[in-house]
């Protein structure tokens, strides 16, 4: 499980060369929007001879491939990075009929976290989800604010109903729901509360577009010392009672709250807080 | 004290002669205008074997590197210097031209006769019928005057300089009794130069990695507490480092004792927000620093004696709990170097580094550990600045080594989740990137030396080739 995943550009060697130091659980390599045509295949060879090289425990990385739109960088993503150690491919503007065109293109399959950035995907999410190699999806805000000629707002009152939905299919199969950057990057009160409203709907990460917001995402994604605590006392009472239902601070304790906690904690143990 | 309103005649009365040892601060910075037509007049009158001890040498002062070329300056004593002279000590200087000290050796050495100056040049942005001066007021104002206190005090003959000369100074930095000349000169300074308005919080990703480490480093060895004191000076990474201590102070209630050393608009603003009780400034190095001078009781301008002389059981820096340092190159014993490059050209010197490594409890220094495609951690540093056993924490981008002589630290450290490393795994990882390039040896000239705050000549000067 990342908490937060970092987009660098794939053709600067700085950003490449410093992917492990900004403290993102996922490095997403971009061969797509934030690369000029005319430096795609500088990007697809300065990433290959760099992950040859360089081994990286963590973060986790992926690549972000061009859109099969646009099929014939697709393609030459696909062979550039079918022998890379990496975790899977970020796939942009994922639909039905896109994914089933991935499919055909690729010499063997690949995990892969979907751009949900298109109006029509928010309704074929829930069959999306239930695709094998589909680990997660990506809000990508940018894009679809554009495609339903809106703006972004401070309170994203406008993203409601994509986060919503993008959040529903992911919980339904347990898959990753991956929060839309928030791309004003000097921004650090809206940044924050930008990231609430993610957590506040259940996101269970989210992405950033400047190594600077990495931390922030980090630490709201991580349980708090306070709630680690609670979980601590249901799981221990519940150990205690050997029942899966009791009464704690005057407020009902069931199954489902004891295995949040227990969830809780694994979180808590796997981001090295506990 | 006699008054005088042209350079000229007040050249003609004093007792210049061969081998007179001049001094200057540096508190106008790159934005002086004293030191250039002083010296260009005293080259004139054909002086020569002058020792010189400005407090630091900026690019702007030209006329040095004039001198240097007329092969009138027999020595050079400073704590700072880069661009022209700098340059052209490097290639062309004497073995006995440079001596580099420490903002506090040099007061030290200043109120020790060591350095026995005849005639201090003082720039001075206000001075009044008195003789009283201030740096708080007048078109050239730059705030404490920290680095001219010893020249003043000390010096067989002292002169100020000013462009603003008024009746009478409310509370001045420097007082009547120890001046024996005025020169009133239309200007002495040109104020874009004097406070360069770019001490900002860096935003570059690679600092604020830094900058996050070095300040839990600091959390994690429970320095942050109530009346603790701390300097930082103005670099990006450092004031990203007082900026988390800033959020963390405000989280949990805590105020600090002071903050000492060259004072920023961000140091003001703690003050302003009761997060600190003083500040100690020698140095001012932004316009709000000297603003807040005027307004602020708790802001004191402090002279370098008070700040940081090693001989001064007072000074300000031997209570300090941590400080913040940068680094061009450090070694595998934690020697670090501010002063040359690679190439054994002179790019700053100590200032204050090796005084406040030396006397804080914790000195931590902050640098990316790749710099230009290079390691920052070299085996051996090309010019000692700061010994090794003085500084305790290196923190890099991709790790952070503890000095073993901190064992104490070390100790506390052990159940930190920062990823902290021996100084030689924090090597081997830059060279897994850089590999290892051929480092360079001393083969120029020796031209100077580099002197510790205590007299102790811990490193030479070497031409470049």
């Amino acid at each position: 499980m990342s908490r937060s995943y970092l987009f660098i550009p794939g053709d600067v060697p700085r950003m490449l060369q410093n992917l492990d130091v900004f403290d993102a659980d996922a490095v997403i390599i971009d061969f797509e929007d934030s690369v000029a045509d005319h430096n795609k295949d500088e990007a697809r060879q300065l990433t290959a001879a760099f992950l040859k090289r360089y081994t990286f425990h963590r973060p986790k990385l992926y690549i972000r491939i061009n859109s099969t739109d646009d099929l014939a960088h697709c393609k030459k993503d696909l062979a550039s990075i079918k022998d890379l150690p990496i975790a899977g491919i970020v796939f942009p503007k994922m639909n039905v009929e896109r994914l089933k065109i991935l499919e055909s293109l690729w010499a063997k399959p690949i995990d892969i976290l979907g751009i949900l950035e298109t109006p029509d995907v928010f309704f074929e999410v829930l069959s999306l989800a239930k695709n094998p190699h589909v680990k997660g999806f990506l809000l990508g805000a940018e894009d679809l604010t554009k495609a339903l000629n809106i703006d972004r707002s401070q309170d994203g009152k406008e993203l409601l109903f994509a986060r919503s939905q993008m959040i529903f299919a992911a919980a339904s199969t347990n898959i990753e729901a991956i929060d839309t950057p928030f791309t004003d990057v000097l921004n650090e009160a809206g940044l924050i509360e930008d990231i609430k409203q993610a957590t506040a709907l259940g996101c269970t990460a989210k992405a950033s577009i400047h190594p600077n917001h990495v931390a922030f995402i980090n630490n709201a994604f991580t349980p708090s010392q306070e709630a680690i605590k609670a979980s601590k006392r249901i799981i221990a009472k519940s150990e205690q009672t050997q029942s899966m239902r009791f009464s704690l601070d005057g407020k009902m304790i069931d199954k489902p709250v004891i295995e949040r906690a227990r969830k809780l904690l694994k979180r808590a143990k796997d981001y090295g807080v506990l | 004290m006699k008054k005088y309103t042209s350079l000229d005649a007040l050249l003609e009365a004093l007792p210049l002669k061969d081998g007179m040892r001049l001094s200057f601060h540096h508190h106008l910075r790159n934005g002086d205008g004293i030191i250039n037509p002083i010296l260009t007049k005293i080259d004139a009158l054909g002086y020569k074997d002058i020792h010189l001890s400005p407090s630091a040498i900026f690019p702007s002062y030209t006329s040095i590197e004039t001198l240097l070329k007329k092969e009138k300056v027999a020595s050079i004593t400073t704590n700072y210097l880069n661009g022209p002279v700098a340059n052209y000590l490097a290639l062309h200087g004497s073995e006995t031209c440079l001596k580099m000290q420490t903002h506090g050796g040099r007061a030290r050495a200043i109120i020790e006769g060591e350095n026995s100056i005849d005639i201090a040049f003082i720039a001075a942005p206000t001075v009044d019928k008195t003789g009283a001066a201030s740096g708080l007021y007048g078109p050239s104002a730059c705030g404490s005057l920290g680095y001219a206190m010893e020249d003043v005090a000390h010096a067989k003959l002292k002169i100020f300089v000013t462009d603003h000369f008024v009746d009478a100074i409310e509370n001045p930095q420097i007082h009547h009794q120890h001046i024996d000349y005025l020169l009133i000169l239309d200007s002495i300074g040109d104020a874009r130069g004097i406070v360069s308005g770019t001490t900002t919080i860096t935003r570059d990703p690679i600092g604020v990695s830094i900058a996050r480490r070095a300040a839990q480093l600091i959390e994690d060895l429970d320095i942050i507490k109530p009346g603790f004191s701390f300097q930082s000076g103005a670099g990006g990474v450092s004031l990203r480092v007082t900026d988390y201590i800033k959020a963390y102070m405000q989280r949990n209630a805590i105020k600090a004792k002071f903050f000492s050393g060259g004072i920023t608009k961000y140091h003001v603003e703690m003050l302003e927000m009761g997060l600190v009780e003083k500040l100690y400034d020698v140095q001012c190095f932004d316009l709000e620093a000297i603003k807040s001078l005027k307004r602020n009781a708790t802001h004191h301008a402090i002279s370098a004696h008070d700040y940081a002389n090693p001989n001064n059981p007072r000074r300000i820096i031997k209570d300090l709990d941590v400080v913040i340092l940068g680094a061009t190159e450090i070694d595998l014993d934690f020697n670090v170097n501010v002063t040359t490059d690679s190439f054994n050209t002179i790019i700053g010197g100590s200032g204050g580094h090796s005084d406040t490594a030396s006397d804080a409890f914790v000195s931590i220094i902050v640098t990316p550990l790749l710099k230009a495609r290079t390691s920052v951690i070299k085996t051996r540093v090309n010019t000692i600045t700061t010994l090794g056993k003085h500084v305790d924490c290196l923190v890099t981008e991709r790790g952070i080594a503890i000095n073993p002589r901190r064992k104490d630290l070390i100790a506390q450290l052990k159940n930190s989740r920062l990823d902290i490393v021996s100084i030689d795994t924090l090597m081997q990882r830059a060279t897994a990137y850089t590999g290892h390039p051929k480092e360079t040896t001393h083969k120029g000239k020796k031209i100077g030396v580099v002197e510790d705050r205590d007299g102790t000549i811990i490193d030479t000067l070497h031409a470049k080739e």
